[in-house]
């Protein structure tokens, strides 16, 4: 073995230029001693990986979510600034929450026209101007624990918790729409909206808006499995 | 997107750096909750345009340095410098024994903080040695010197030494 550990290590992190690292590859294949230091150091990354991959999956603790939900909403009103910049700026604010309201109405839509005879009913219908949640996203908004889903279920439930004005409200993300449901007497009215997982582009920001706004519409903490389980019973009145 | 909501975004990350670094999920989460207080103090600080994720790993390992510091003063902890000699006195009967074989939790508790960071930063994270260097502000080489010898010290308590 002609390579120092420092150079192996470089390697197993991804630190080497292509040329070397091909070099490496190669003389690896013939080189028992080499391969057997490389497959070391790959085994120490993998379980290190493995160890503290799963605390990412965890729920966020509700206190961190409403540190920063509080520091949202306290947030200073923008200062006047008259530079472009700031205009610019101001526009594109007030842009988004229109842009957001936008790509939910065309999803309606898709959902709507992709509505065949033959096919189950969409997820979404409107109410009086409002969202709601029909077909199979009111029945997993009804029905479905988050303590208890199936981890292929098309539609999976955040948090479930009561807002400011009493309702219980759920978060959920499925493949085409991702937001927050109020049960009211005529169903789940859909308070926020954002393009679910299939548009993979907003995925990132999307589930850390949806905890936001989630933590924001919050009274008191979210439901643990219990709670959750209670409120099933009672019709999430 | 606004500065709280791309904090939510980072949060699962971060959540599991400080659990590596504090070992237990309490201390991780009282870690979190002190580095998320002081970056909405300094927000002002954070560049824009420049990588949060860093910023925020920064402010979480200087928090961590400062606690240990201080409890080591206090003498709750051993002092840090301890650990790396500990380790080097009694490896060979407790690891033969199996004691400390396969449990990554007291390994990496066993490591100097030091060396702690940079295996989480980079094994764990994914960061390269350059950006690593970055967040903890040092030199490149005292990154990849001290992730040699915190690899060493994990492979031996985990017994994947040749």
């Amino acid at each position: 073995m002609t390579y120092d550990k420092a150079v192996i290590a470089a390697f197993v992190d991804g630190e080497l230029d292509d040329l070397t690292a091909r070099r490496i590859e190669r003389e690896a294949a013939a080189d028992a001693a080499l391969a057997a230091e490389i497959a070391r150091h790959r085994a120490l990354t993998d379980r290190l990986q493995r160890h503290y991959g799963p605390v990412v999956e965890e729920a966020i603790p509700g206190e961190l979510l409403k540190l920063l939900a509080r520091a949202e909403a306290d947030a200073p009103a923008p200062t006047v600034d008259t530079s472009l910049a700031a205009r610019r700026e101001a526009k594109r604010t007030r842009f988004a929450p229109m842009h957001w309201g936008a790509i939910a109405a065309s999803l309606v839509l898709g959902l709507t026209l992709g509505t065949q005879p033959w096919q189950a009913p969409a997820d979404v219908s409107t109410d009086g101007g409002a969202l709601v949640a029909s077909g199979a996203l009111a029945t997993a908004l009804d029905t479905q624990l988050a303590s208890n889903q199936r981890a292929d279920a098309p539609v999976r439930i955040g948090l479930s918790f009561r807002d400011r004005t009493g309702r219980t409200c759920r978060s959920f993300e499925g493949t085409a729409l991702a937001g927050i449901g109020c049960r009211s007497d005529d169903g789940w009215t859909l308070e926020r909206t954002m393009p679910g997982s299939r548009q993979a582009i907003y995925r990132q920001a999307g589930s850390g808006e949806l905890a936001a706004a989630a933590a924001a519409m919050m009274a008191g903490d979210p439901f643990d499995d219990a709670a959750e389980r209670k409120a099933r019973a009672e019709g999430w009145r | 997107m606004r500065f709280e909501e791309q904090l939510i975004d980072i949060l699962p990350r971060l959540r599991r750096f400080a659990r590596g670094l504090a070992g237990s999920a309490a201390d991780a989460d009282d870690l979190c909750q002190a580095a998320i207080e002081r970056a909405l103090k300094s927000q002002g600080q954070w560049q824009q345009g420049t990588r949060l994720d860093s910023w925020m790993y920064r402010i979480t390992r200087n928090l961590w340095i400062d606690e240990r510091r201080a409890s080591g003063r206090r003498g709750v902890h051993a002092p840090i410098d301890e650990a790396a000699v500990q380790i080097a006195g009694d490896d060979a009967d407790s690891v033969e024994a199996g004691t400390l074989r396969g449990d990554i939790d007291s390994a990496m508790a066993r490591l100097p903080d030091e060396q702690r960071e940079v295996v989480m930063l980079v094994l764990v994270e994914g960061y390269a040695y350059r950006e690593a260097a970055e967040i903890l502000d040092v030199p490149i080489g005292t990154v990849t010197s001290r992730l040699a010898r915190g690899r060493d010290t994990l492979m031996l308590l985990l017994g994947e030494a040749a």
